[in-house]
């Protein structure tokens, strides 16, 4: 088993000499690794550096509890393929965070824009974040744990005098 | 009084030009409900016959699936996630299954990955002919188009015989293996319906010619350093000469057991997407043929049993699903704090990247008349978009 996953203990050595943090190896193929919001960047930089160059996604999960916003940059490498997640956490009440744009340029722009649209994160030095999806929409990021669609959909849509939307709504 | 009627009906070049004020710049909207776009839109600037920019207006089939997900357990997900993109529900659904049964990590029946396998193979196949079918459409071939999806309902009618349904599945391919073992006779009937699709390829190859070359040769080239850039992937990326393929670099299910080839193409313009994806269908019915013949026998779900709602939980953790769709990378990051429903799920389609900023790219600077082909080159799905 340790001698099959070789390449993906590699990456994480790499990464460990430079930034002092540990890794884990999930399985073949995938290496997680968590790191300060400071050091992102510098981290994101040295990823595409070792070839990660395809971004495949970024995802962000809302832990409201513990007020903070996860970020995961999920990294595909073509010549060692290897996907390499890069976690990072945020202050939920002050989301803001570097972006990647200037390493993974147009991809990281787009998926940096439908973020800040559904989960309201602040990505500093991307210039275009409008909204992608939503339409004249005016409330919460409505991807946060804390927007509560159920009633919002009762607020807007609920016909209180066409009894037949009671079964639904009441 | 004639003399008067008679300078106001005649429209003289400075009239026409009180109108259009010297230039010839202008908006053109495409979309977002014309026939060959989908619904979705492109705002361009066009200067004469050539688009300077750009910009994608997506959104209009935006459903919030990933939120939804957070409200359902795996087997209502499962169902869901057909509509996430609606030309290849049951690749969806593959993803969706990996991401359960990774974080479950229960040992699928082997017939049931035999089963998947089959079932993705089928449902790129039909893709493949829609795109072949739109295709055609967009450029003026309306043979092609009735041809293409004459011969998608037959594999269409294997759908129903297998599934139950013809186009969306009811979440077919569920977390644990498949929801129902292949009827009586499915085999033969899949080999006829496998018979039939080779006879349409072979019309495809004929109708080459007379098309699809002089339409598209040249037209949206995009260089593999753009092409990496932009986020493409699939048979996008691998007509610029990148050789990959998430069925062999990343291999799912039984992939890494059979034998296929991935078409590559150095040309990089909307002709060589053309021809990969005619290669494509060609390695699937490779692929669906192996599995014919090897598929084993015994169960086809773990647990056999459906567990009851209030009963299943999805252990704690958090998993990244790649798999090779008939459009290129569509991935699934889910993430589970032990409960019934999943935490949070980010679905990656490969449309997010290929109608955005590889679309945005590639019209840029281009002809008017060679919108449709480029777009329809991508092969592209709102659907999977929006989510």
């Amino acid at each position: 088993m340790a001698e099959s996953l070789h390449k993906e203990s590699k990456v994480i050595e790499d990464i460990s000499a430079k930034f002092k943090i540990a890794g884990k190896v999930q399985r073949e193929r995938r290496v997680w690794v968590t790191i300060d919001k400071d050091e992102l960047i510098a981290l994101c930089n040295f990823a595409k550096g070792l070839g990660f160059e395809h971004l495949s996604a970024i995802s962000v999960t809302d832990w409201p509890e513990e007020g903070t916003f996860e970020l995961t940059y999920h990294l595909w490498s073509y010549s060692e393929r290897i996907l390499l997640t890069i976690k990072t956490k945020l202050d939920r009440a002050n989301p803001a965070v570097g972006s990647v744009v200037p390493i993974w340029k147009e991809n990281a722009q787009i998926h940096e824009r439908e973020l800040h649209e559904l989960f309201g994160v602040e990505f500093e030095g991307n210039e275009d974040l409008t909204p992608l999806f939503l339409e004249d929409w005016d409330g919460p990021p409505p991807f946060r744990k804390d927007f509560d669609w159920k009633e919002y959909v009762r607020q807007q849509y609920y016909d209180q005098a066409n009894e037949r939307e009671r079964a639904y709504y009441d | 009084m004639t003399k008067q009627m008679n300078e106001k009906e005649l429209i003289t070049i400075e009239h026409i030009e009180q109108i259009i004020p010297g230039d010839t710049d202008y908006n053109f909207y495409f979309g977002p409900a014309h026939s060959g776009s989908g619904n979705f839109g492109v705002k361009l600037r066009i200067d004469g016959e050539k688009v300077t920019s750009a910009r994608a207006d997506p959104g209009y089939l935006h459903r919030g699936f990933e939120k939804l997900m957070e409200y359902r357990i795996p087997m209502q997900n499962a169902v869901l996630s057909d509509r996430v993109c609606v030309l290849e529900a049951l690749n969806w659904n593959l993803v969706h299954a990996e991401a359960v049964d990774e974080l479950t990590g229960v040992e699928i029946p082997q017939r049931a990955r035999y089963i998947r396998v089959l079932m993705a193979e089928m449902s790129r196949l039909q893709s493949h002919l829609i795109w072949y079918g739109v295709m055609s459409l967009a450029l003026g071939f309306d043979t092609g188009f009735k041809m293409a999806f004459g011969y998608r309902d037959y594999i269409l009618d294997i759908f129903e015989l297998i599934t139950g349904g013809r186009v969306y599945p009811a979440g077919y391919i569920c977390p644990g293996g498949v929801r129902r073992d292949l009827p009586d006779g499915s085999e033969d009937k899949i080999k006829r319906v496998l018979d039939q699709t080779e006879e349409m390829m072979q019309k495809m190859k004929d109708f080459d010619n007379i098309v699809f070359s002089r339409r598209t040769k040249g037209v949206g080239t995009l260089r593999t350093e753009d092409a990496i850039r932009l986020g493409a992937t699939g048979p996008v990326l691998r007509a610029c000469g990148v050789e990959t393929d998430v069925r062999k670099d990343d291999p799912y299910e039984i992939y890494d057991e059979l034998d296929f080839d991935i078409p590559v193409r150095e040309e990089g313009d909307a002709y060589a997407r053309c021809l990969i994806r005619g290669r494509e269908m060609e390695e699937s019915i490779k692929i669906i043929k192996q599995v014919l013949d090897r598929i084993p026998q015994g169960n086809i779900r773990e647990p056999a049993k459906i567990t009851p709602p209030s009963r299943v939980k999805i252990p704690e953790g958090e998993v990244y699903v790649r798999n090779e769709l008939a459009r290129g990378e569509g991935c699934a990051y889910m993430r589970s704090v032990g409960g019934g429903e999943p935490y949070r799920v980010k679905l990656r389609g490969p449309d997010f990247l290929h109608m955005i900023p590889v679309l945005e790219h590639l019209l840029k600077g281009s002809q008017i008349a060679d919108i449709p082909a480029i777009y329809w080159s991508l092969n592209i799905c709102p659907a999977d978009m929006d989510r």
